[in-house]
């Protein structure tokens, strides 16, 4: 799921679950690489945890709030607060231990 | 259609210059910058001004200038500028694209021409002069073609150019494409990487400066992977994101890094060399690219060009520049045993022309995104050497009553000629809905019909002492001895397993 600054309070803040975010660009190249590992996370954590992925060329608000040092980085958000945070491409297995720590 | 969700943001009519902060890698994003107001990204369309400023999320489906057809979304008339147009493959790929409704300028200084000319070669299926070529284009299918006589290399002349079209995508197909001619001597080898690595460096500065958000389709090849004896696949020049590297019990992701290059000839250092200039480019000026790791090419077929003997694209044949199924059906025609470097088990990716020419339209159509650097591996089989020579005297005995020899000749490369192959090709298949339109045999068997007619034979004949390599990767010209010669389906097909993830 895309988010933007805009809707970052009601789909992130407010979610009533837990939520990974990768926080992305267009020119960053490990950034699409980690497309399909997100989309494959989408469909094995449907109901469990929220995916979701923000641009953030083009939402600045968003990274400057959570003072974000590079791309891509992966948050992990419970109850509206960053509970954990990764930074550069993660495997699918990495990515699967951040999500555990949270629903376990 | 696998484009229709694409939207503003990959689209060459958004205009971002002036529009968006270009500075990438998150610098922007320092504390210690000010920003400014924090907005939304709005951008205004080059086509559609009547827009105004507007946030970027129009899809192809939804936009009127975005039309279906059978390849996806096409922008209307969308501008294309092919570099090295008179080429094998920029010839056909402008006749097609004029032919689909594009806008097809381009540019040749005919370095290729030049080149089997020094050989003392020449392209067996004729081609007529550039102006000609021109106005058959026009009789036959009714298209026009901008074309202009120019060197990649002569930067003012090629601003000029660029700001009179304002293309909307680049073909760069403008590159001497020849690993034994980059190998002769000190003069080819810096030739090759002067035109190929100094031409594209100054296209990427020219782009940065007047077409900004143009796509550059660059044209790579499957030779900068090399042929790693672990068998580690040939990823699409990117680790996947699973790719672990692990060292010191400890453990990275590898997602998103350049894969290992290593080329075998000081031309496919150029193409590496362009790889990371092209990467480069597109992170520091959001300049968008497709990177075409290509198969070795083979075929004469295309629909346009078959409709008039005059429309037809070059074809060669000699040591340097005749690529090894080309070259195998000349040597069939004339009764020439086909000639296998070293052991013949050297197993490397391949594609046919009419195939390469569906891929390229399906990436024009379909852009990167602003900064984007992406990798494809446009391939659609993987042979072994001598395993394409037994399909080649296969088709031309069954086909054509030929009765064709092979013969094994020492290697005049530094290569392994055994060595395990695994190539990933996914993307053009499943991101580009690209399916290929013909088998290896069957595109063998339409080159022996245009090399059987009696002009095309017997241009073959005159030029067939410029077939046997004398350039070796030693930098020394001489004969490579006959190893062994034999018959078709007498021998054992020997060596590694090639394996295709598709």
């Amino acid at each position: 799921m895309n988010v933007t600054d805009k809707d970052f309070n009601e789909k992130i803040i407010n979610s009533p679950l837990p939520v990974l975010i990768e926080f992305w660009a267009s020119w960053c190249v490990p950034c699409k690489m980690m497309d399909y590992v997100l989309n494959e996370l989408e469909e094995e954590f449907d109901g469990k945890v929220l995916i979701a992925k923000l641009n953030i060329d083009r939402n600045r608000k968003t990274p400057q709030r959570y003072e974000l040092t590079g791309v891509p980085t992966f948050s992990i958000f419970k109850d509206g607060k960053l509970i954990d945070s990764r930074i550069g491409a993660q495997s699918k297995k990495d990515l699967i231990s951040m999500i555990e720590k949270i629903i376990k | 259609m696998y484009n229709a969700n694409k939207t503003c943001w990959n689209c060459p009519a958004a205009k971002l210059m002036g529009n968006v902060d270009f500075r990438a890698c998150g610098q922007a994003r320092d504390k210690g910058l000010d920003l400014g107001e924090e907005e939304e990204i709005v951008i205004e369309c080059r086509r559609r001004p009547e827009l105004g400023y507007f946030e970027p999320n129009i899809t192809f489906e939804q936009c009127p200038e975005w039309t279906p057809t059978e390849y996806g979304y096409i922008l209307k008339e969308m501008k294309v500028m092919i570099l090295g147009i008179d080429g094998y493959l920029g010839w056909s790929l402008a006749l097609k694209l004029a032919k689909l409704g594009f806008q097809v300028s381009g540019l040749d200084n005919f370095t290729r021409r030049d080149c089997v000319m020094e050989k003392g070669a020449h392209t067996i299926v004729p081609i007529k002069r550039m102006t000609e070529r021109l106005e058959v284009a026009r009789d036959v299918l009714g298209i026009n073609i901008n074309f202009r006589k120019l060197n990649l290399n002569a930067t003012a002349k090629l601003r000029e150019f660029l700001e009179e079209v304002k293309p909307e995508s680049i073909v760069h197909y403008a590159e001497i494409p020849s690993a034994p001619y980059s190998m002769a001597d000190l003069e080819h080898a810096v030739k090759v990487q002067e035109n190929n690595v100094l031409g594209t460096l100054k296209l990427l500065w020219l782009m940065k400066e007047v077409v900004p958000e143009t796509s550059l389709i660059k044209l790579g090849t499957m030779g900068e992977y090399g042929t790693p004896l672990t068998g580690r696949p040939l990823y699409e020049g990117l680790f996947p994101a699973d790719a672990i590297i692990e060292w010191d019990d400890r453990k990275w992701s590898l997602g998103g890094e350049t894969t290992p290059r290593d080329p075998a000839s000081f031309y496919h250092v150029s193409k590496v060399q362009d790889t990371f200039n092209i990467l480069e480019a597109c992170k520091y000026w959001w300049l968008r690219s497709y990177d075409v790791m290509q198969g070795v090419i083979f075929g004469v077929y295309t629909e346009e060009l078959a409709m008039d003997n005059r429309l037809r694209t070059r074809y060669d044949i000699d040591e340097w520049f005749g690529t090894v199924i080309n070259r195998f059906v000349a040597q069939a025609v004339v009764n020439i045993p086909l000639t296998i470097y070293g052991k013949g088990e050297q197993i490397r990716g391949f594609i046919a022309l009419n195939d390469a020419m569906q891929c390229m339209i399906r990436l024009i159509i379909s852009p990167p995104e602003p900064g984007q650097y992406d990798v494809v591996n446009q391939v659609s089989g993987l042979h072994k050497l001598s395993e394409l020579a037994e399909s080649v005297a296969h088709v031309g005995k069954e086909k054509f009553d030929l009765d064709v020899k092979i013969q094994r000749l020492e290697n005049p490369r530094v290569e392994a000629d055994t060595h395990p192959f695994e190539v990933v090709s996914k993307k053009l298949p499943h991101v580009f809905g690209f399916t290929p339109q013909i088998t290896l045999e069957e595109e063998i068997e339409r080159i022996f019909a245009v090399l059987k007619e009696p002009e095309i034979k017997n241009r073959i004949e005159m030029k067939k002492h410029t077939i046997m390599p004398i350039t070796t990767w030693q930098g020394k010209k001489r004969e490579m001895k006959v190893l062994e010669r034999y018959d078709p389906g007498t021998k054992p097909i020997k060596g590694f397993k090639p394996k295709f993830d598709n």
